[in-house]
């Protein structure tokens, strides 16, 4: 991607094109952008249907940035890194360097992992079916292997102990260079055979330049003419040459080098390989000849690739300071001599990374099409293990805001994408305030699949105290239990909302359903409620009122009338359902044998006079003459409020005069 | 003895159900996942695999031999016979697959799909089937719509009996005889019903797990009955504790634990030896509890199950934790002898094997 290409789309929609092409747009949760045609209207512009009204459909283009991650493969990248994520978030930061290490070994080997996982799955007869799914895989191993490559020579650079580094840049060099090595192990297999071949000697010099001694050597003793005198001597030469270790004397080891190159040097030039021109190509580039590496760098397809075989042959205790000048001085002399080759992203990456540049570095990882995974983790690595920190503080990088931002960036990524929200939590906790307020936000957007689904939801939202969450998860399904018809779960769901007037709602229905058809919806689940009724008084009553049915119907009369006598007197009655329960006193009151002593009659009268009698009141009023009362309170039992009325005082009456006469001629105790 | 070895695979799935295929004689090396929360949701069949990098200390590898993709979320799974596995799913149907052993790749089939099992009777929607249930030949279904079907394996699309058991969502049933089978709900009400009696003919019997705050709602999510003795029923609830019922005495629960922080996800007894117990949690725990033989000896004798005896349970049995601090749900668990295989939401499956 380049700067100044700003890339563009078309739509081709019918209704803009008609009017001068233009579009507006919306961002709509999950970085995504509604497109659809726009018409400028001002305030002068007359509200009328344009001429075209009805002619093209108004259609909404959903624009998305694309994303690797769609590759279900990759999935295990984000889930294994996650999971390494949160291991250094518990390291926190005073943990030993090697910890921070192994943390940055693990992140890679995850990207590893996922890199074999991806090779395997593009073999698969299910992807090599799939066009554009191969192409994708193709891609993303592309972008993943230039990660991993990225990471690994930060690694070696900023993460490690060791001054040391030429050994490990030989070996990375080595790694994402395969194809070198992939010859040589042929050559060893064919042995002899392989002197014959025609790129035998090329082979060999990449091999050498590529710092693989070893083998080159095992190649050249099988040579056909190994047991030549130059080629004995040659062996010699390379045999001996020292490598540098850690820990041991720096000037006891420049002596012995520099005594080993002139010894070379002097072989050399004594013409020992005279008979052998390419066998002395090739010790003169071990002996860093300038010619012989300029010839060489012509050959190369990466600025970086023979860079650290120069290093090993000419300045093997190279330290990470001195790379920076050792790799301008490099990339100068490989643009010089290839003056017609650009650097490609990864190659510029790389010298940002030797040449100590690491502003630009970050800058160009956001860049990387991988949804700023590994710009992510790598901050945040960097941030936990302390290193760089003054390099941060001299270029005014406030680290900290850095990785705060794009680890809020990358977990809204993640929670707004399906399936992925539960990683997305991981990284949104680490981000304070603003992390939960974006989890406040996002977690009510996912869909819910299922109980199981939103019960895991809620138990998220609970554990980060977002109550609010919660409850509004709740709300919405008892809501939507409520419209299928599905009462008691209607209710237990406003019961876990905690919200009063949903719930009260809920045990209206139910209250008015039964006054209306004698039908107690849900029974099993309201004989279940017990102490959670005390969230809405309205429940309690409901719960009260259900216990007094059941008793009734399991004809404990007695226990029935205590229970519905403290119902009358419980003050929590909702209006509409007083003739319903005082309905239900009739049988009661006229049971043969009585069973409400006179304090209570008395009170269920009290009840009915200062209750019942002016609500009725209340409602003719507000009704007027021209609709009846009974219309308000519809009981199933009664069809005129008047005749309830009646009836009622006729029992009361009764039942009093019974009452009295039993109690008080009773033998006294 | 040799110490439990734990090692995780990724699979890219989030695991909802795992299970070991049966295997007569021998340690099971094969098993079963099926996903959730996926654009598209599979049961796919593993096998392990000796591990052909020699530089770590993990012996075996699951490799993928087939999969079938299914419809929605899978929400159980149990196997019916030794080659048949019944899988519900979250659109409301139950389907049969087919294993075949072979010696290079395993195969997998989809045999039977049963009707629409569980829908919604207003808007005629589907409804989740939330968990399965397998005796002998039949499998039971529970649903959010609050019914049971049950239905034989050699005919699913034949639904035997239903019973609308519940007027809230079921989230969990378990036979615990050939007749009678428990549902639990949302709310933490265990039903005991009977496969026989059509709903009217229901004999209304529940039981209620307690909770610790008695105003909140505390669902049973995953139940489990003793593989002997089929009255002693555990239930893992939502808020973490475990209760303990005698199916023959309903006045109380034998036995009540508080041990995970979180919901419990599921709870099982070893199959072949009851005196341990497993279970999962949400926030990624997986604990196994065995009977501390020493101590409960005089109990035992008369062969009662330590998990029957009230305030002393906590006595007399030990936990050790075998899996800790996965920080995501553990879904689902299944063992086969010596090894434990769970999934959940870290999208990987552990295989841990010597437990004990």
């Amino acid at each position: 991607m380049n700067d100044n290409t700003v890339s563009t789309f078309e739509l081709g929609d019918a209704l803009a094109t008609r009017f001068g092409n233009t579009l507006t747009g919306v961002f709509v949760p999950g970085s995504k952008i509604a497109l659809s045609a726009y018409r400028h209207v001002k305030w002068n512009s007359r509200d009328v249907p344009s001429e075209t009204a009805g002619q093209d459909p108004v259609l909404i283009y959903l624009a998305q940035e694309t994303t690797l991650f769609d590759e279900p493969v990759l999935r295990s990248l984000l889930a294994e890194s996650n999971i390494t994520f949160a291991t250094l978030q518990e390291l926190g930061q005073r943990a030993p360097r090697a910890e921070y290490l192994r943390i940055s070994h693990m992140y890679r080997s995850v990207v590893r992992a996922s890199l074999e996982r991806l090779e395997h799955a593009k073999k698969s007869p299910e992807v090599q079916m799939d066009e554009e799914r191969q192409q994708r895989i193709s891609e993303t191993v592309i972008v993943f292997y230039a990660a991993e490559c990225l990471w690994h020579l930060f690694e070696i650079l900023y993460m490690q102990q060791s001054q040391l580094i030429v050994p490990q840049l030989l070996d990375w060099a080595r790694f994402y260079a395969p194809q070198i090595e992939d010859r040589a192990t042929d050559f060893l297999l064919m042995a002899e055979e392989a002197s014959e071949n025609d790129d035998y000697w090329n082979v060999l010099k990449s091999l050498v330049m590529v710092g693989a001694l070893d083998v080159t050597r095992a190649i050249l003793r099988q040579n056909r003419k190994a047991s030549q005198p130059a080629f004995k001597a040659a062996e010699l030469i390379l045999a001996s040459m020292p490598v540098y270790k850690e820990g041991f004397p720096l000037k006891k080891f420049n002596s012995q080098w520099e005594h080993w190159h002139v010894d070379a040097e002097r072989k050399i030039r004594a013409n020992t390989f005279g008979s052998e021109p390419e066998l002395e190509q090739i010790l003169q580039l071990v002996t860093g000849s300038n010619e012989h590496w300029d010839a060489g760098i012509k050959e190369s397809n990466e600025w970086y690739e023979f860079l650290p075989g120069y290093l090993f042959y000419t300045k093997p205790t190279c330290k990470p300071f001195e790379l920076k000048i050792a790799a301008a001085n490099w990339l100068n002399r490989w643009t010089l001599l290839r003056p017609c080759s650009q650097l490609n992203n990864m190659a510029r990456m790389i010298s940002q990374l030797m040449e100590h540049d690491l502003r630009l570095f970050i800058y160009d990882t956001q860049r990387i099409n991988d949804t700023n995974w590994l710009t992510t983790h790598m901050i945040d690595l960097i941030y936990h293990s302390g290193e760089l920190k003054s390099y941060f503080e001299q270029n005014n990088i406030d680290l900290p805001a850095l990785r705060h931002s794009m680890i809020y960036e990358y977990g809204s990524y993640l929670m707004s994408t399906r399936s992925l929200w539960q990683l997305g939590i991981d990284y949104l906790d680490c981000c304070k305030q603003e992390g939960k307020a974006a989890m406040e936000l996002l977690l009510p957007r996912i869909s819910l699949r299922s109980d199981r689904h939103a019960l895991k939801l809620m138990s998220v939202a609970r554990k980060r105290g977002l109550i609010d969450v919660e409850q509004e998860i709740c709300k919405v399904l008892s809501r939507q239990s409520f419209d299928d018809e599905r009462y008691g779960n209607a209710l237990e769901w406003g019961i876990r909302s905690k919200d009063v007037l949903l719930v009260t709602g809920i045990a209206d229905f139910i209250l008015k359903n039964y006054s209306q058809t004698g039908n107690m919806l849900c029974p099993d689940v309201i004989v279940h409620i017990k102490s959670r009724m005390f969230i809405s008084p309205r429940l309690v009553f409901l719960s009260k009122y259900f216990e007094f049915y059941e008793l009734y119907r399991s004809r404990d009369f007695l226990a029935a009338v205590e229970l519905l006598v403290n119902l009358l007197n419980s003050k929590i009655t909702p209006d509409y359902f007083w003739p319903s329960l005082l309905i239900d006193t009739v049988p009661l009151l006229e049971s043969k044998d009585p069973k409400i002593f006179s304090n209570e009659t008395v009170a269920i009268l009290h009840h009915l006079e200062t209750e019942l009698v002016p609500i009725i009141e209340r409602n003719t009023d507000k009704l007027g003459n021209q609709k009846n009362a009974e219309t308000v309170f519809k009981d199933y039992r009664a069809e005129n409020i008047d005749e309830i009325l009646n009836i009622l005082r006729l029992a009361c009456a009764r039942n009093l005069a019974r009452s009295l006469v039993i109690e008080n001629t009773s033998p006294e105790s | 003895m040799s110490f439990p070895t734990v090692s995780s695979h990724f699979v890219s799935e989030k695991i909802s159900a795992v299970r070991w295929l049966p295997e007569q004689l021998q340690q099971s090396d094969r098993f079963v996942t099926g996903s959730w929360d996926m654009d598209q949701n599979f049961v796919r069949l593993y096998r392990l695999q000796s591990n052909q990098y020699a530089d770590t200390n993990v012996d075996f590898v699951p490799r993928c031999n087939d999969k079938v993709a299914i419809e929605g979320d899978v929400t159980a799974m149990e196997f019916a016979d030794k080659n048949t596995l019944a899988v519900s799913c979250a659109d409301g149907h139950l389907s049969l697959l087919n294993m075949q052993r072979a010696v290079e790749e395993d195969q997998l089939q989809r045999t039977a799909r049963s009707e629409r099992l569980h829908y919604f009777k207003r808007t005629n929607k589907s409804s989740p089937c939330t968990d399965l249930s397998v005796y002998g030949g039949d499998i039971a279904t529970v649903g959010e719509d609050g019914c049971v079907n049950i239905m034989n394996a050699s005919n699913i699309k034949q639904v035997k009996r239903t019973i609308e058991a519940d007027s809230m969502s079921l989230l969990s049933v378990c036979y615990i005889s050939q007749q009678q089978l428990v549902t639990a709900n949302r709310m933490g009400v265990i039903r005991i019903l009977d496969a026989r009696a059509s709903t009217a003919a229901q004999e209304k019997i529940s039981i209620m797990v307690g909770s610790k705050d008695e105003k909140r709602s505390n669902f049973v999510s995953a139940l489990g009955t003793h593989p002997m003795q089929h009255h002693i029923l555990l239930c893992g609830t939502e808020e973490g504790t475990i209760t303990v019922w005698d199916l023959r005495n309903l006045q109380f629960p034998a036995s009540y634990l508080s041990a995970h922080e979180s919901a419990i996800t599921d709870i099982a007894f070893h199959r072949n030896d009851p005196s341990k117990v497993f279970t999962a949690a949400e926030e990624g725990e997986v604990w196994m509890w065995s009977e501390n033989k020493g101590i409960g000896d005089r109990n035992l004798q008369d062969g009662k199950s330590a998990w029957l005896s009230g305030d002393r349970l906590r006595s007399l049995v030990n936990v050790d934790g075998v899996l800790t601090r996965i920080r995501k749900a553990i879904n689902s668990f299944d063992m086969n002898g010596p090894r434990l295989i769970c999934g959940g939401d870290t999208e990987a499956v552990y295989l841990v094997d010597n437990i004990f």
